[in-house]
């Protein structure tokens, strides 16, 4: 716990340089801005592999209990909401057999791997663990 | 289709079966850690007479009989003594999957299925391991493989731990345990040792097939029902009838019409590859005098006509087939709700009754309907609406369902519908008793505020759909999710509900002894009486009861087994969490736990 708390207050300070800094995707922008960088991507991947895949399966497309996470299905259910709404999804209830177990890293991560399995692109900034960056960015069709 | 000898390990008077043409992929199938702690002595060979006849102390079949009654003929436990049910033993149960257990029980031996392929023999008395079959997982390099056609439309790897490992039922019959997997292949475990002696894979687990039903035997052939079919794909779901001695494939039975068979244009315009669904993932009921198997087929796939691109009935969906064990030839079909429209599944246990000489069979799908249908011809007799549900009409007379207005969802357009897609009723079996000649059925009460959405129509795409979903109570609940319901047979009347919070969460068990057991998702297992509902005794178990408690004996006692467990369908849980809050299990805790009177 301690270890996850020191995670928190890293990431935390981390948001803080980031907003101190002026990342334009921090107000009013969408999943098409690049919100999230590659190599935070991979480390959802691992996490989705680890908490995710029994459920969503590979190729993120669910099955008859468990939401698809891509495509159309996911632009369904998600499209006019923010990344900060999914991310308090999947935070509260995810893994459904642990709800909130995960480290508070691991969800924001794995965010950036559905993010990148839905073509959204990538920029050069992670996604940070920040509900009010996070509510900042709405997930919409391209424009 | 692949078969591969596995371990027979040179066995006495055991058939040595030829090595597989694929062995390096028939090997990650079939490499176990086995923890063979004993070999079984004392174990009879299993016939067909004594599965379709048990011994009153037995629990041969997934439901007891093949006629799937749940019910247990013992009657030392009854109404008087019920409350002096003490705990004899547990066993601790994998937590590594979902659990939904239905025990069997052969000469004082309990085998119990577990998540992920295990299977233990524990002594039924004691609790003592005897032997514990436990596959490897798939190996990297078989998930790799593809291990099939389609591996470049589904990545590969994909059927990886769906259905969360869930393992229903398994058969018993000659000496032999038979089980149907995760990775869609199905096995023959030595009853007397736990060692694998055959492993046949059924279809493609790269395209999605995996089983969570078990197989039953019927007249010497071994059936299972496949399921993971919801993905679109060039081939449809099936029921196949094995030889039980080698695995071999005898019949498969296609569960959707294809486009040039009889009924084919039920589908529309449909190519094979876009009708899905039909998944038979509920084990079937057998009538040895008919010679005919009954077993029930899911909804089609995507959920929503609109997203399916057909308004036709979709045949077979969402109906009870009957088949000749021999050859899988369909001697007829029931088609319950045809064109469903709402993930209302019809998918569920068979119950076999006769009903003043006429030959029945009683089914309960998700809306909460029973049916009667007669299962020499499949002529609808009748149908009771226990009233929780707002989606249909029923014909009394013809048994036709009709869509009230405006409840065939359209894409993106809200629709108030009861029950949620959880159903009335689910998995989780009802029972009938001979002796107040009435069912008992686990219901969920709950109802949604639903929005369906679209999906590709692309192969590997489809799925059930996208469902925006908002659960509430059902106005009908007090608050409560979960029911018992006692209905009289066959007039239908309601003889008595008992209700409690959280859901029901178990199959029925009913007993000569007057008594009804069922466990609820929050810990709670229950002993009702069966005339008038009353609570006669309760007792709280390590984590949510979950699965198809039996009844048994051995050297003239009589005992209770409850599995419980976590995992399966994702609104097992949910439900209590959205509206039940205040309730909480332990999200590990997989157990067996034996009850019987004090020595």
């Amino acid at each position: 716990m301690g270890n996850c708390m020191a995670r928190l207050k890293l990431v935390a300070a981390l948001s803080a340089a980031v907003c101190a800094l002026g990342v334009s995707y921090a107000q009013g922008g969408t999943v098409w801005d690049g919100v999230y960088s590659s190599e935070q991507a991979e480390r959802g991947e691992a996490v989705y592999k680890g908490a995710c895949i029994a459920c969503h399966g590979q190729d993120l497309g669910g099955n008859s209990n468990s939401p698809g996470l891509v495509g159309m299905g996911f632009m369904f259910l998600w499209e006019g909401r923010t990344l900060g709404a999914f991310f308090e999804k999947i935070r509260e209830e995810m893994p459904t057999d642990r709800p909130g177990q995960l480290p508070a890293q691991d969800y924001v991560d794995v965010v950036a791997y559905i993010m990148q399995a839905n073509s959204f692109p990538v920029g050069d900034n992670e996604l940070p663990y920040d509900a009010e960056i996070l509510d900042g960015i709405a997930i919409a069709p391209k424009s | 289709m692949i078969t591969s000898n596995a371990m027979c390990r040179g066995e006495p008077g055991k058939r040595e079966l030829p090595r597989s043409i694929l062995l390096s992929l028939s090997l990650t199938l079939s490499l176990i850690a086995p923890f063979a702690s004993a070999q079984i002595e004392s174990f009879s060979a299993v016939s067909d007479e004594m599965l379709n006849s048990p011994a009153s102390g037995e629990w041969l079949s997934w439901r007891g009989t093949p006629a799937a009654w749940g019910y247990s003929p013992l009657d030392q436990i009854n109404t008087e003594n019920v409350g002096q049910l003490q705990l004899k033993w547990s066993f601790a149960l994998d937590d590594t999957g979902a659990i939904q257990a239905a025990p069997l029980i052969h000469d004082g031996i309990m085998f119990i299925p577990s998540a992920r392929g295990v299977i233990q023999a524990l002594d039924a008395v004691t609790g003592d391991l005897l032997w514990e079959y436990r596959p490897a997982p798939p190996t990297e390099e078989f998930i790799n493989s593809g291990a099939g056609t389609r591996a470049a439309v589904l990545p590969a790897g994909a059927f990886a731990g769906v259905g969360r490992g869930v393992q229903k039922n398994i058969a018993l019959y000659g000496e032999m345990i038979y089980a149907s997997t995760e990775t869609a292949s199905i096995r023959a475990i030595d009853a007397r040792s736990g060692l694998l002696v055959w492993e046949t894979q059924v279809a493609d687990p790269t395209l999605g097939y995996f089983y969570t039903a078990g197989p039953i035997i019927a007249n010497g052939t071994l059936v299972t029902g496949i399921t993971g079919c919801d993905r679109y794909k060039d081939d449809v779901c099936f029921i196949t009838g094995h030889d039980p001695a080698t695995g071999e494939e005898k019949w498969r039975t296609s569960t959707v019409a294809r486009p040039e068979d009889p009924g084919g244009d039920t589908w529309g315009d449909l190519p094979l590859r876009f009708r899905a669904g039909s998944d038979a993932w509920v084990a079937g009921s057998y009538d040895p005098q008919a010679n005919l198997i009954y077993w029930g087929t899911a909804q089609a796939k995507p959920w929503a006509r609109a997203v399916r691109g057909t308004d036709g009935d979709a045949l077979y969906t969402n109906s009870t087939l009957a088949l000749n064990p021999d050859n899988g030839e369909m001697a007829w079909y029931f088609q319950h709700i045809p064109g469903e429209t709402q993930d209302m599944d019809e998918v569920f246990e068979n119950i076999l009754v006769d009903i003043d000489g006429r030959k029945s069979l009683f089914k309960m799908g998700k809306l909460g309907i029973l049916w009667q249908l007669d299962r020499e011809t499949g002529q609808f007799i009748k149908g009771t609406d226990i009233g929780y549900q707002n989606i249909v009409n029923l014909d009394p007379i013809t048994g036709q369902i009709t869509y009230r207005d405006g409840m065939i969802p359209r894409i993106g357009e809200e629709l108030n519908m009861c029950p949620s897609t959880s159903g009335v009723k689910s998995w989780r079996a009802m029972a009938y008793s001979p002796d107040t000649s009435a069912m008992y059925i686990p219901i969920t009460l709950n109802c949604e505020l639903a929005t369906f959405g679209p999906t590709e129509r692309q192969l590997g795409g489809g799925g059930a759909g996208p469902v925006r979903r908002v659960n509430y109570h059902h106005p009908q609940s007090d608050g409560n999710l979960g029911e018992i319901l006692a209905l009289d047979i066959p007039s239908g009347e309601v003889k008595w509900r008992y209700r409690s919070r959280a859901p029901f969460n178990t199959a029925a068990l009913t007993t000569a002894g007057g008594l009804v057991f069922a466990g609820d998702w929050n810990r709670t297992m229950s002993a009702l009486d069966a005339n008038n509902g009353e609570l006669l005794w309760q007792v709280r178990l390590a984590t949510s009861n979950q699965g198809f408690p039996i009844s048994y004996s051995v050297n003239g006692k009589q005992y209770i087994a409850m599995p419980v467990g976590t995992g399966g369908a994702s609104w097992s849980g949910s439900l209590p969490r959205e509206l039940a809050p205040e309730l909480s299990r332990p999200r590990n805790g997989s157990s067996i736990n034996v009850f019987a009177l004090p020595d």
